[in-house]
């Protein structure tokens, strides 16, 4: 897979691209419009994560531009500014996702595989990790075989859980995907540990070894090996 | 600004002086026209009295001719006798042949008892004209005064006058351009003291003689400017100290952790603690940063509402149920009543930011076991929201100040406790956004009532 980054700012982008790398991705740093335009003409990307601010050419004027070559690359467009007006001006120059800046590492990483994903339908009716199974279609959770009663609520943040598991999930996303929250500025961050805390009773209490973690710092994660 | 011609005292002064010229003009011309035509009837009572006297000398010889005998008295006699068919039958020596006017006869309507007029030889004179019989043959006489020691009387008092005019004018400007300073001394004064207080001395006022006359209200008016400048002074130099405040805490943590980890070397999982420590620390600051930005948008005033209607027991519900968690860990009880019907024409997720703040706020601050209670209704046209709480309540010298920004009324709380201390503004925001306003209410009772009164057809 093959990522462009669009990054002005030397820190973000090294930052970006050695992360998008560890991930296993192939990644292109641009640090101007410019640069980032011409990469994006002459060679051929999975994905193009793009900077809205950019010395030169910003990056919404780079979008339009290359979606007006009918450039169909998915692109996910990073920036500061996250009033609704911009997010509008973002989305109707060709910007498939939006991300307001400073953002979670892990977020990106799931929003970019969300990008990359996007079309192919996943008909996945049970999820499995260790000797926790949950079933999608009745909705019942099993550990070891024994039944574990969730709330609607904890089913909904175990499964999100489960599909990224191995990965980092920080609030903001449990925040956006599982309260639908759109206001950064809503006090949720309680609210999500004390779910947190009662699936980990639920889930971790009577069994070993833990699957529910706690990354200090960016948020949680669900995983076999314990380091 | 303080040319002579366009300072308040200047133009004081001359409209004044304006004024009282015309108003003098006016009495000047009246009194005038009255003196005229009281000289003149002073004329024409004495002209009677001549003419009275004349008669009496008027005599017809005995060939038929007419003799006036004057006797020894001196003067100028200026005299006609007209016939009553319009002849000239006598004409004073004095008059040298110049006719007192028209020919005459007897009963001219035309011809008035009384008029002035002027002889061929430029003399003014005053005219009167009566019948007179004479013998058998009625006849008309015409007696005629000159008019010149009227005219120079006349003259006399409208040059005093017209002299005096002047004279009073000046006296008029200088006393009132003196009594015009007096006047607006004050006012200078206040001016002088206006530009000593700057940002510095916001707290000093302006001294006010007389609260009572038309200075008064503008020192008044102006006391209260200063007041609400120092007011929100006050506010914005606390804000600036409190933000700074919060923003250096986290800041100094990251740095603190990060320098002492460089130092110490460790081991991988020391230096994931550290890493996951200042982690934390950017998160604190990208939440306060977040909300610091919506309140500075709020404050600039640009913020478009995305207006539907909104059924306010459904958002209060919702917000409860987001919550809900939060009060089962404390074992309280949360619960949300009301009237199903109440809507508002509002931005859903602004309002229902704000309720989420205001339940947060009480969930945090009632004790364990404690009971809240949602309440949506309306009064007098406007939709009410109230979250009551039966907490410890606030002291009444906090309860002024709780929507303020990164206040707090426990100042010891830690921040992981009690957040940055903005919800609770972004919540005011919100709702004044909306056109409504929160009460807050302490009773007697333990606890707190927060109302959200919110008009419900704003907009």
């Amino acid at each position: 897979m093959n990522i462009l980054v669009v990054e002005d700012e030397p820190k973000v982008g090294k930052a970006l691209s050695e992360g998008l790398k560890a991930n296993g991705y192939e990644v292109t740093l641009a640090q101007t419009g410019e640069d980032g335009f011409f990469i994006a003409n002459s060679h051929s990307f999975d994905l193009i994560v793009l900077d809205v601010m950019l010395p030169g050419r910003n990056g919404i004027e780079v979008l339009k531009t290359l979606r007006r070559q009918g450039l169909q690359v998915p692109v996910l467009l990073l920036t500061a500014k996250d009033a609704v007006e911009d997010r509008v001006l973002g989305l109707d120059a060709g910007a498939d996702d939006y991300l307001v800046k400073p953002f979670a590492f892990p977020e990106l990483g799931a929003r970019i595989r969300a990008l990359l994903r996007r079309g192919k339908t996943e008909s996945v009716l049970s999820l499995k990790l260790g000797t926790l199974e949950m079933d999608l279609t009745t909705r019942s959770v099993t550990r070891d075989g024994k039944n574990i009663e969730l709330t609607l609520r904890e089913f909904e943040l175990l499964e999100f859980l489960v599909r990224n598991k191995g990965r980092v999930v920080s609030r903001e996303m449990l925040a956006r995907d599982i309260w639908k929250e759109t206001s950064r500025a809503t006090p949720l961050d309680n609210v999500i540990d004390v779910h947190i805390a009662r699936l980990r009773r639920k889930v971790d209490d009577e069994f070993e070894p833990k699957l529910v973690r706690t990354v200090r710092g960016v948020g949680f994660m669900l995983s076999e090996d314990e380091r | 600004m303080r040319s002579f011609r366009t300072t308040l005292r200047t133009r004081l002064t001359l409209l004044y002086v304006f004024l009282l010229c015309i108003v003098l003009l006016g009495y000047a011309g009246c009194t005038s026209i009255f003196l005229w035509q009281s000289l003149v009837r002073e004329l024409d009572l004495s002209l009677d009295r001549d003419l009275e006297t004349v008669e009496n000398l008027i005599a017809v010889t005995q060939d038929g001719h007419i003799r006036v005998d004057t006797g020894d008295q001196e003067g100028v006699l200026l005299l006609e006798i007209w016939s009553h068919e319009g002849t000239l039958l006598y004409q004073s020596e004095q008059l040298k042949g110049q006719l007192l006017g028209s020919p005459v006869m007897k009963d001219d309507p035309s011809h008035p008892a009384n008029r002035s007029l002027r002889l061929a030889s430029n003399m003014r004179v005053r005219v009167i004209t009566r019948p007179h019989g004479l013998g058998n043959q009625f006849t008309v006489v015409r007696l005629g005064v000159s008019e010149n020691v009227l005219r120079d009387e006349f003259a006399q008092m409208v040059s005093a006058l017209a002299l005096g005019l002047p004279a009073a004018l000046f006296l008029v400007g200088i006393t009132g351009y003196f009594l015009a300073r007096r006047a607006l001394q004050p006012l200078d004064s206040m001016a002088r003291r206006a530009r000593q207080i700057s940002a510095e001395h916001l707290n000093e006022r302006l001294v006010i003689e007389n609260p009572d006359d038309e200075l008064g209200h503008l020192g008044g008016a102006f006391n209260q400017t200063l007041s609400r400048l120092e007011h929100s002074f006050e506010q914005l130099q606390r804000f600036t100290a409190d933000a700074s405040h919060e923003l250096r805490t986290p800041l100094t943590a990251m740095r603190s952790v990060g320098e002492v980890a460089l130092q110490d070397g460790g081991d991988t999982r020391y230096h994931h603690d550290v890493i996951g420590s200042m982690l934390e620390e950017v998160y604190r600051l990208t939440r306060l940063v977040d909300s610091l930005l919506i309140l500075s948008r709020a404050d600039s005033g640009h913020f478009p509402l995305q207006r539907s209607a909104v059924p306010l027991l459904d958002l209060a519900t919702e917000s409860a149920v987001l919550l809900e968690v939060l009060a089962e860990e404390k074992k309280q009880s949360l619960e949300v009543v009301g009237d199903q019907t109440v809507t508002v024409n509002g931005d859903q997720l602004i309002l229902r930011q704000s309720l989420v703040a205001i339940i947060h706020n009480a969930v945090k601050y009632s004790p364990t076991q404690g009971s809240i209670r949602v309440r949506v209704g309306s009064e007098n046209g406007d939709a009410l929201v109230e979250i009551h709480d039966n907490g410890p309540g606030i002291p009444p010298e906090h309860r002024a100040k709780v929507f303020e920004r990164f206040y707090r009324v426990d100042k010891a709380r830690t921040r992981e406790e009690g957040g940055a201390g903005l919800g609770l503004s972004i919540a005011e925001w919100g709702v004044k956004a909306h056109g409504g306003r929160i009460e807050l209410e302490c009773g007697h009772e333990p606890g707190c009532t927060f109302r959200i009164r919110l008009p419900k057809s704003f907009g």
